[in-house]
């Protein structure tokens, strides 16, 4: 198999030079979390390397993902997420981009059967000539009543010549279903950068904290939160 | 301590200020009293440099400084410190994160060694007692899930930490319950009433002069002081009305 | 017991048949003009020579050809359409009817009895009626100049003189390339360029009538401005063209109504409408869609390919789109604004509803070059059936556009747990200051919802078409009164036999 294209829909805003460097790409990762069971895991993206799991979730199993995505040219992290019945999936995932880095997160998440809940949270923030994208999908089959499902994706740029491209779709066969997605795209709130500075904090320094509140929470529950949330930290800290 | 000379400052294209001046000296406490719309919140904002409030005409000097070339952080570490009628809300950093941070920007922008964790916190758990704020609001996020009381009182907080030699408290009284503002009053003339220091009070309504006696009390209208007097002015005012004034 | 079984009976062929009978299905008799059968050079000329186009039109269409035939036809991730046969169909057919019409009296009466048919608004109609008749008297009507197209050609245009004393220029395209080449030359083909899409390549080569529409500088156009197609011919695709230019500061409401009747083959509709809106100039543009969706096992009906796209070029322009679509098989459509004035303004009011096993792919795309430019997108979708009902749109807002300014809100709503609801938004953003929000609900009828409106005395199908009409009335408020009255029907009517 040839490596993709842009006119591949989930490959449209990657670094299509960099995946042809890397193609052939190993299998995906797979991972089988079994009826009843839990699986956590941190992907830490930062050394330009493409990450892809297919993990399959079982009747009344959890999973839950934490990522950051800040390292390398190009970094990638694929998931393809498939739920039993009454199965929970939960994503935080942060990516962080300046200088010409390409960073992207692809999520599939297909509830397969009926009961099943999960949740995305996705936050981007880009700097210098960076592209961040977020394509996440959420797929409910046809008899898979009772899903509940939510995704926020929030990105931030710093820079004019940034760009955050983002797709959060939904594909629905089932009709008593919960999908409620909010995506928003903007800058720091000027109050609150204003508020800051009224307190005697340097404009960097203000801008640093807003971020800091920008992707707060994501990583919440994680077993490496801190080590997590320092690692986000510096990497703002090097783009303001 | 603050000369304001013939202020015009536009919001937008706007004109909302037009020609305000105003002196006040170290140990002062001055109210400035108003209807709706006359530029209250206007002259807080401008005072700080909040962007988008332009000054087109005028002056103001601050401890012989010029306030409107300085940046909004660089006000603050003069000693001129804003306190807000909306209370911004900063999810994901923690009040002691927030003040820590900014009173050694501060400290570090008048040449003064930083805090250290332990000296701040023994400040800050001493202003927040006084004010009748435990130390868990402390590291709660800045104002995250607050009430409008709170907020305030959140505030007066954060004068007590930072300790400025100017405050401009903008409608600190609104929204606040009658042992709020007690509260709230107590704590401006605790931290504020002192031979070095000076306070501009902007308020609607009297009732926070009943706790927080000013010394001089203006009236702001069509973006102008047109009248100065004593405390007595604020309880014509109250009495009368401003329509009563203008006419 | 036999009478019994027969009355039931009766009553369940009753019941099949009006849910199988589409309002519109019936085919009239009138003389039609063919072109030959089948798509080549010659159908080209054919099409030319018959509207006594001038020879930089047919260089036009021909250069258009050969690009088509270099294109391959699309393939699209969410919708099913079997291959079509270019060559199993007529490009142009025209009533037989006199060559120069100047109003509706002239018309052959049976396309007359067409419209009344099709329930063209009854208020038009009597507005009609009434403006032969003078207009003493009477109450003071909203007024709607009519531009009927009848398969491919374009039959009257009414109250022309009205729009002539205020300079609007209000014309079927053949008349308007015949009669102002330079005003159409200029930007026909600018917004949705020849070689934009396969379909769109197509509409350029064998477009066979349209409207333009020209308001000049100032100009409120004093009446609301429509055009009702129709698919009459068997095997007939039909072609038009539209294209609309509000100079500065004018302003114009156009609203375009379709209906086809009942065919057995699927009939190919590519249309190519072309907005352009200079400084401080709006325009609004209305459409209600109810061609015949085939029937209820997914056989017939229209495909419907079309390219609607604005120019928001001046400061402060404006375009707003508004659409219900109830009809077709396949609905493939995005009504799309370029935002390249500074504050110019485009919105997309959208209401899609899908039954039995009909396909629609819809939505918007907003291009934002412009600073300070603005977008609203309000998309409602309803699937029923076995159908497949899906949103598909793009925000972009380039590096140097400041302060930009989007609002999506696409909600939708399922019926029956046999279909489907799709949203695939894109959003690209190159710039700090823009603030883009999306926001995206997926629900169904609530049983709390039914048993309440059944308790207070409607029957399911009323229910149903209550809580849908809520559902969407977001979108049905913005269009002009006559067209959502109308259009509140058609949500009712599209939607018999979805409810068990």
């Amino acid at each position: 198999m040839s490596a993709p294209t842009r006119h591949n829909e989930a490959w449209r805003y990657s670094d299509i030079a960099a995946v042809e460097a890397a193609w052939p790409l190993p299998a995906p990762e797979s991972i089988i979390v079994p009826a009843g069971g839990t699986f956590a895991r941190t992907i830490m993206q930062d050394s330009g390397t493409i990450h892809q799991l297919d993990i399959a979730i079982g009747k009344g199993a959890t999973a839950a993902i934490h990522v950051l995505n800040i390292g390398g040219d190009y970094g990638r992290v694929e998931l393809n997420v498939t739920l039993h019945e009454k199965a929970d999936f939960k994503l935080g995932a942060v990516q962080i981009g300046g200088g010409t880095q390409t960073l992207e997160v692809i999520t599939t998440v297909t509830h397969a059967e009926p009961g099943a809940t999960s949740s995305q949270i996705v936050r981007s923030v880009l700097a210098g000539t960076a592209t961040g994208t977020y394509l996440g999908k959420v797929a409910v089959a046809r008899d898979a009543q009772q899903t509940d499902s939510v995704q926020s994706v929030k990105a931030m740029l710093l820079d004019r010549s940034a760009t955050a491209n983002a797709k959060p779709e939904l594909e629905i066969y089932a009709d008593d279903v919960k999908c409620a997605h909010g995506c928003a795209i903007g800058e720091l709130d000027a109050m609150g950068l204003f508020y800051l500075q009224a307190r005697g904090i340097t404009p960097a320094e203000a801008k640093k904290l807003m971020l800091q509140a920008f992707v707060a929470g994501v990583f919440e529950g994680a077993a490496d939160e801190d080590a997590l949330t320092e690692a986000a930290l510096a990497k703002l800290g090097d783009l303001v | 301590m603050l000369q304001i000379n013939n202020l015009h400052a536009n919001v937008g294209d706007k004109p909302i200020l037009k020609g305000l001046t105003l002196s006040l000296n170290a140990g002062e406490i001055h109210a400035i009293m108003g209807p709706n719309g006359a530029g209250k919140s206007t002259l807080g904002y401008v005072l700080s440099g909040r962007p988008g409030y332009e000054v087109t005409e005028g002056s103001v000097t601050f401890n012989g400084q010029d306030l409107l070339a300085l940046e909004p952080h660089e006000r603050a570490a003069a000693g001129l410190f804003l306190g807000f009628q909306y209370p911004v809300e900063i999810p994901g950093v923690s009040n002691v994160q927030f003040l820590r941070e900014a009173l050694n920007a501060q400290r570090k922008y008048r040449g003064e060694a930083p805090l250290t964790g332990g000296e701040f916190l023994k400040v800050a758990r001493e202003q927040a007692g006084a004010l009748g704020m435990d130390m868990d609001m402390l590291k709660r996020p800045v104002n995250v899930g607050f009430s409008g009381g709170e907020k305030k009182r959140n505030e007066m907080v954060q004068m007590g930490i930072i300790d400025p030699a100017l405050a401009i408290l903008d409608e600190t009284d609104s929204g606040l319950d009658i042992d709020a503002l007690r509260t709230v009053g107590d704590g401006i003339n605790r931290i504020m009433r002192k031979p070095d220091k000076a306070v501009l009070l902007i308020t609607h309504y009297q009732r926070l002069l009943d706790y927080v006696k000013p010394d001089f009390v203006h009236v702001l209208d069509g973006g102008r002081i047109t009248r100065t007097g004593g405390a007595e002015l604020a309880l014509e005012l109250e009495r009368d009305g401003y329509k009563e004034l203008a006419a | 017991m036999t009478d019994d079984i027969e009355i039931k009976d009766k009553a369940a062929w009753d019941a099949a048949e009006k849910v199988a009978d589409y309002e519109h299905g019936w085919s009239s008799d009138i003389e039609t003009d063919f072109a030959p059968k089948g798509l080549n050079e010659d159908t080209v000329r054919f099409i030319s020579a018959k509207k006594n186009e001038p020879e930089w039109m047919l260089e036009w269409r021909l250069k258009a050809f050969a690009m088509w035939k270099t294109m391959e036809a699309p393939d699209w991730a969410k919708l099913n359409v079997p291959p079509i046969d270019y060559q199993d169909a007529y490009y142009y057919a025209a009533p037989k009817a006199k060559p120069k019409l100047n109003s509706l009296d002239e018309v052959d009466p049976e396309i007359l009895r067409v419209y009344e048919k099709l329930g063209i608004p009854i208020a038009e109609q009597k507005l009609l009626a009434g403006v032969e008749g003078g207009e003493d008297g009477g109450l003071p009507q909203r007024r709607v100049a009519v531009d009927a197209v009848f398969d491919s050609v374009s039959v009257a245009t009414t109250f022309r003189a009205e729009l002539d004393r205020a300079g609007v220029i209000f014309r079927s395209i053949s008349e308007a390339i015949k009669e102002y080449p330079d005003l159409v030359r200029k930007y026909l083909g600018k917004i949705v360029p020849m070689h934009d899409n396969y379909f769109a390549t197509l509409n350029c080569a064998v477009f066979s009538d349209g409207t333009f529409v020209y308001i000049p500088e100032g100009v409120r156009c004093p009446m609301e401005l429509s055009t009702y197609f129709r698919i009459n011919a068997e095997n007939t695709g039909q072609f038009e063209r539209t294209l609309i230019v509000a100079d500065k500061g004018s302003y114009v409401s156009y609203l375009e109504g379709c209906t086809a009747p009942m065919r057995d083959e699927n009939q190919l509709h590519a249309a190519v409408v072309e907005l352009v809106a200079l400084d401080d100039a709006e325009i609004k543009y209305s459409t209600v869609q109810n061609w015949y969706p085939g029937d209820a096992e997914g056989k017939g009906g229209i495909y419907n390919f079309v390219t609607k796209r604005a120019l928001c070029q001046g400061r402060n322009s404006k375009v707003s789109w508004t659409q219900v679509e109830t009809g077709s098989a396949v609905t493939w459509k995005y009504p799309s604004c370029v935002l390249n004035g500074e504050n110019s303004v485009g919105e997309f009011y959208s209401v899609a509803v899908t039954n039995n096993h009909q396909q629609a792919d819809t939505g918007t795309k907003m291009i934002h070059n412009g600073k300070g430019s603005r977008s609203t997108i309000v998309s409602k979708g309803i699937s029923a059936g076995h159908s497949n009902n899906t949103y598909r749109g793009l925000v972009r807002v380039a590096p140097n556009a400041e302060g930009v300014r989007n609002f999506t809100q696409c909600d939708s709503l399922l019926l029956g747990s046999l279909s489907g609801a799709h949203t695939v938004p894109y959003i690209e953003v190159r710039n700090p200051s823009a603030q883009i929000e999306h926001e995206a609900t997926t629900s169904k009828i609530s049983d709390d919802q039914m048993f309440y409106a059944m308790a207070r005395g409607l029957n399911a199908e009323e229910a149903v078409t209550l809580i849908v009409n809520g559902f969407a009335k977001e979108v049905l408020q913005q269009l002009p009164m006559e067209f959502a009255v109308e259009a509140q029907k058609l949500l009712g009517i599209s939607l018999e036999g979805s409810v068990g």
